[in-house]
């Protein structure tokens, strides 16, 4: 049994493997499954400051290894979060990583306010490809990605900041400079790419909103080397995600850099998967005689 | 709710494209309701979505539920043979809950019709049901077996190749000796399910009447946010765990 408690920024983790944002809801209905307290943490679905209804329907297509969600952050709001959802993650006893976006800068600065010294971290969404205002348009650009981390980081001073990238940018390395740069605590990555999927028939794309956020196993090689670059870039905790379906998957995300790692479509292939993962990593650690999984962070030797 | 590893006992065409997999679950999942569905994994790693499918029967720990071949998930499924394993995630969603009602109107329109056939072998020993079933044509028309153990049964079919020509909205509200019923449950085609409201308010309909959705679903827990319906209060209602079923008037359509 190895050891697989981690800290990040302060917080301590059970072990590294978190729920991705929008894949498990706020824990409430995977825990009719299993109980998720066995989990390392949970990013919320994402929140805006009011409450929104999202896209049309349908919302999921699917590719070879892929899946494709355009669901618009329908979300009930920050508040509904503060008041119904966060003690019951409280009471699960995992970190819990409030997932925000904004339409405005003021928005970020508001719902960081709002959450300040309530959740473990705050993890900025600023790389939704389904909303048409703001989200994903601060995310491109090294200067909006500075600018909207600064002012988020101005209202959390008592909770950590981690920066989700997007993938669909031109640089990561300078993405992820300008977000430690203002002064995000940690970042994580990858958000989902953008695609579409037409069905011939119709000659019109599967998804109501036309495109969406490719996730799921078919990302994973593009993830890694982007999570890979980005720990070469920083000095700051990076969180890995893209397509992780097994132990060995979290594994290797960790071995070219993270700290941790979220899992999100996986949970819709497999509702166990988290737990899973958990007991392969574990099982990976053990067969290879690692005490402990901070071992194998960023161990990763290229040719 | 449990994930679990199923063993396929039968997998059938029993009507153009229309099959009829059979499964034996490996563990106890208590009582499933009629209307409630499953989350089928199709038995290949290159598609991550299970498949949601409404339960057709259940016998002990035999399960059975119908697709349609409808793309490469359901495609792949129809390879699936006596002896393989699948992953199956049940029972999910509401259900019809009829413990209220004795004599219910059935209406039901091609694929819709797995769920009404679950509900009405759960509670024909003590309920009356009177159905109207509606098919494409002759070649879709299946399961008259089940459908037989209510009261009465109506089959139209659209281009009149078997049964009454018609559908099973018009069927029902033509029928001028249906008896009094005190409720309705429905699943079929959106089209159908919104001319059958259509046509209740016009006819002055007020006994209770659920239907069940179908919508592109992600987890089919509730966690997600794929598979949302628009409810006639201006929120959103989630399809798998809030539904599938709702009262047709909860529900824009």
């Amino acid at each position: 049994m190895a050891d697989l408690k981690i800290e990040i920024c302060g917080v301590k983790l059970k072990n590294p493997v978190i729920a991705a944002s929008g894949t498990f809801g706020f824990g409430r209905e995977y825990n009719e499954i299993y109980d998720i307290s066995v989990i390392g943490g949970v990013s919320s679905k994402g929140m805006t400051l009011k409450p929104r209804l999202g896209n049309a329907v349908p919302r999921i297509a699917e590719g070879y290894g892929v899946i494709l969600n355009a669901v618009g952050l329908q979300n009930p709001g920050v508040e509904h979060f503060i008041k119904h959802d966060l003690s019951f993650l409280r009471e699960k006893g995992v970190a819990v990583i409030a997932n925000v976006a904004g339409s405005t800068l003021d928005d970020y600065g508001e719902i960081c306010a709002a959450l300040n010294g309530l959740a473990d971290f705050v993890e900025l969404n600023i790389s939704c490809p389904n909303v048409k205002a703001g989200g994903m348009a601060f995310g491109i650009k090294p200067e909006s990605i500075n600018e909207v981390t600064r002012v988020a980081k101005s209202s959390l001073t008592k909770t950590p900041l981690m920066v989700k990238l997007s993938p669909n940018v031109e640089s990561i390395t300078a993405n992820a400079r300008a977000a430690e740069k203002g002064g995000a605590d940690c970042i994580s990555l990858v958000n989902t790419f953008t695609g579409m999927v037409i069905d011939l028939e119709k000659r019109k794309p599967v998804l109501a909103n036309n495109t969406g956020g490719v996730s799921g196993a078919g990302i994973k090689p593009i993830a890694v080397k982007m999570v890979y670059e980005a720990c070469q870039a920083v000095d700051i905790p990076v969180v890995g995600m893209g397509g992780i379906m097994s132990g060995e998957d979290a594994v290797e995300f960790m071995m070219a850099g993270a700290k941790a790692v979220q899992v999100g479509t996986a949970n819709f292939a497999d509702a166990n998967a988290m737990p899973r993962i958990i007991s392969e990593m574990n099982a990976w650690l053990d067969n290879h005689g690692i005490k402990s999984v901070n071992e194998i962070i960023g161990t990763v030797r290229m040719n | 709710m449990k994930d679990l590893t199923a063993i396929v006992k039968g997998n059938e065409e029993i009507a153009e494209k229309i099959y009829m997999l059979t499964l034996e679950l490996t563990e106890d999942v208590g009582a499933v309701r009629g209307g409630q569905f499953v989350n089928l994994s199709v038995g290949d790693g290159s598609m991550l979505l299970r498949r949601p499918l409404g339960v057709c029967k259940t016998d002990g720990r035999l399960l059975s539920v119908c697709y349609q071949v409808k793309g490469r998930g359901t495609e792949r499924l129809t390879a699936a043979k006596e002896g393989d394993e699948l992953k199956v995630l049940l029972p999910l969603g509401n259900g019809f809950l009829l413990d209220k009602y004795k004599n219910i109107a059935v209406i039901g329109g091609g694929v819709g019709i797995f769920p009404l056939i679950a509900t009405i072998r759960e509670h024909c020993a003590d309920k009356n049901f009177y159905s109207y079933i509606g098919f494409r044509n002759k070649s879709a028309v299946c399961l008259l077996d089940e459908l037989g153990k209510s009261k009465s049964l109506t089959v139209t079919t659209d281009d009149g190749s078997y049964g009454i020509k018609g559908n099973a909205v018009s069927a029902y509200f033509e029928d001028v000796n249906k008896p009094a019923a005190d409720a309705i449950i429905a699943c079929g085609p959106p089209v159908m399910l919104k001319v059958l409201k259509r046509e209740l308010k016009e006819h002055g309909v007020n006994i209770p009447c659920f239907v069940s959705l179908e919508e592109r679903m992600g987890c089919g827990v509730g966690a997600c946010l794929v598979c949302v319906c628009k409810k006639t209060d201006g929120e959103n209602a989630r399809v798998c765990k809030d539904g599938p079923v709702f009262d047709i008037n909860e529900v824009e359509l």
